[in-house]
């Protein structure tokens, strides 16, 4: 007899928006669009553009700001942000003691990984969302639509509701990838009470992972890397998209998905409390 | 008095099910053992708890008393031995018994951006027995019953010690339960704060409910409990009834005195059993009560600088043990 899961995961939302450094992560998120929108606004617009690079791309196409601005938080500040949720779930509320609580009511201590997994996710979808609308809403004000629509990196041009699919594409894309950061986040926190150690074992990971990338010895090495497939945000702007790449590395986030839970629940249920 | 009754905090303290409280026995350990790498925390460790008894779990800092809390409620697996709680196995159903079950171990654990209402509020959420409706109101009489209504709506953070504490009773009280396990319920409470919750297990005692309650305080169980049991370096030194166990021994009554051949001679005369001591004279106290010796003896003119009532078996042995543990 556990209390209705509905119930618990509603609490749990709650608890995770109402935590202030969920909000301030997300608040800074939401500023990142906004400052790649100023900078070019400043810069000059779209003239004295000519290289092939997305921030320059962005000066012609509006819509192409929050694609732009969810490749520059990818590497760091979004897996920042859901690893810090994933730290708070288990390790951090270990180390108020709160856990216990949570065991005691009782949760199952499978579904209290379900109701943990599900407010890391609803972080890396709020995270996203944000960047994305106010990434297009800076994009409409500051860049301005084309006119015709938008201009692919391909040349050929896109009318704004196909544009629009697109930056949803990126966002769903950009939540599988997270939530694959989240699963091996989530494990990290439940081995450990110190919310720290998740931040640095994530991070760390993710960037010793981008350093290996660019070792080309470590060729054989770099399918089984999370971020290799991240440039493949880009594929969203050509025309027809390229899937290859943006499904490779969808499954791939999938795997550590899998493996992140897995480990997540075999060490809640026979963890010490 | 009775829970309809309890005026002190003005709030009566129901049972989730009277019947599973009335007889048999409430928790079972056997043979418990739990080790933590080499160290060995707790071993062989048995503990009956009758249905509707307050157990008082007696023992000085690093006994095991945690440890054993904790294997009881399925927060950690023992090493060795069994867990019976209200009738089902522990941690395997854990699921059926912990919803009757309420408990404050290792200090309150509460989010501190939280105001305490809130924390209350997350924890009801999780409840198997709080129904959603009325998780407000249920939250609204918890912090009523602990005193803590005025501060409901201040964050966490600044609690002090004993509101936290507080708090923790309020969460472990949130729905009706069969059985309440309080690990150190009084840490950090003043005088007032330790009385109330005196006053709440007296509470839930009335209501029948059973209620395990571990302290390093000998006058905490004293005051609170009808059975105990008493843990040294991980193994269960003594257990049983609080009466049964103060009194194991004869209780002694020993008189420092100038002229002890007066004393005996005085107390001979009464009809008093007594026999001499290098200070004075001792008197069992079986049939005699402590003032009639006094008296008998100042009657007769007897100089009696001191009378004192000898430690019995239990306060012998918990001032060896917290000694030994200052040491």
């Amino acid at each position: 007899m556990t209390a209705a899961l509905s119930r618990m995961v509603r609490s749990e939302l709650r608890w995770v928006f109402r935590r202030p450094r969920t909000l301030v992560a997300l608040a800074l998120l939401s500023a990142l669009p906004l400052a790649i929108g100023i900078g070019i606004a400043v810069s000059g617009g779209p003239a004295d553009s000519t290289d092939e690079s997305l921030i320059s791309a962005v000066a012609g196409n509006g819509l192409v700001l929050p694609i732009a601005a969810l490749s520059a938080a990818l590497f760091l500040l979004l897996p920042l942000t859901v690893s810090m949720s994933a730290a708070d779930a288990l390790a951090g509320e270990s180390a108020h003691g709160t856990l216990r609580g949570l065991l005691l009511a009782p949760v199952g201590r499978i579904r209290l990984v379900v109701v943990k997994s599900v407010g890391v996710l609803a972080v890396a979808v709020a995270a996203v969302a944000l960047i994305s609308v106010v990434g297009v809403a800076t994009g409409m004000v500051i860049v301005g639509g084309n006119g015709d629509g938008v201009l692919t990196l391909s040349g050929s041009t896109l009318s704004t509701w196909p544009a629009l699919g697109r930056v949803a594409i990126a966002a769903a894309w950009t939540v599988v990838q997270l939530a694959a950061i989240g699963a091996i986040a989530l494990a990290v926190s439940s081995v450990t009470e110190h919310p720290l150690v998740v931040l640095a074992v994530t991070v760390g990971g993710l960037i010793v992972t981008t350093v290996l990338l660019v070792i080309p010895a470590l060729g054989w090495l770099h399918p089984v890397l999370l971020p290799t497939g991240w440039p493949a945000i880009t594929d969203v702007l050509r025309d027809p998209v390229p899937w290859d790449e943006l499904l490779t590395s969808a499954y791939r986030a999938a795997c550590y998905l899998v493996i992140g839970i897995s480990l997540t629940l075999a060490r809640m249920t026979t963890r010490d409390a | 008095m009775t829970a309809a009754t309890s005026a002190g905090t003005g709030v009566a303290v129901a049972t989730a099910t009277a019947t599973s409280a009335v007889g048999g026995t409430a928790v079972r350990a056997m043979g418990l053992r739990k080790e933590f790498g080499r160290t060995v925390a707790v071993d062989n460790v048995d503990l009956e708890v009758p249905a509707g008894a307050v157990m008082g779990v007696l023992g000085p800092n690093g006994s095991g008393k945690t440890t054993v809390i904790r294997m009881l409620l399925g927060l950690c697996r023992p090493t060795l031995g069994s867990v019976t709680l209200l009738g089902s196995a522990m941690p395997d159903r854990a699921a059926d018994v912990l919803p009757r079950v309420g408990a404050l171990v290792e200090g309150p654990g509460f989010h501190p951006f939280l105001s305490g209402r809130e924390n209350l509020l997350r924890g009801a959420a999780f409840e198997p027995l709080a129904p959603t409706r009325s998780i407000p109101s249920i939250v609204d009489d918890a912090l009523e019953r602990v005193g803590l209504a005025d501060a409901a709506r201040r964050a966490y953070r600044g609690y002090s010690l004993g509101m936290k504490q507080r708090l923790g009773l309020a969460a472990a009280l949130l729905v009706p339960r069969d059985l309440v396990v309080l690990d150190e319920p009084t840490n950090g409470l003043d005088p007032a704060g330790t009385m109330q919750v005196r006053q709440i297990i007296g509470e839930l005692r009335a209501a029948g409910t059973t209620v395990l309650v571990s302290s390093h305080l000998l006058a905490e169980v004293e005051a609170t409990c009808t059975h105990v049991a008493v843990l040294q370096a991980g193994i269960v030194v003594a257990q049983g009834e609080l009466a049964h166990l103060l009194e194991g021994d004869r209780p002694l009554l020993e008189v420092v005195t100038d002229e002890p051949a007066a004393a005996l001679t005085a107390l001979r005369n009464a009809g008093i059993p007594v026999r001499t001591t290098p200070g004075g004279v001792e008197v069992e106290l079986v049939g005699t009560a402590a003032p009639a010796v006094v008296a008998a003896l100042v009657n007769a003119g007897v100089p009696v600088s001191e009378a004192r009532r000898r430690r019995t078996g239990l306060e012998e042995l918990f001032a060896a043990l917290t000694e030994e543990d200052r040491a």
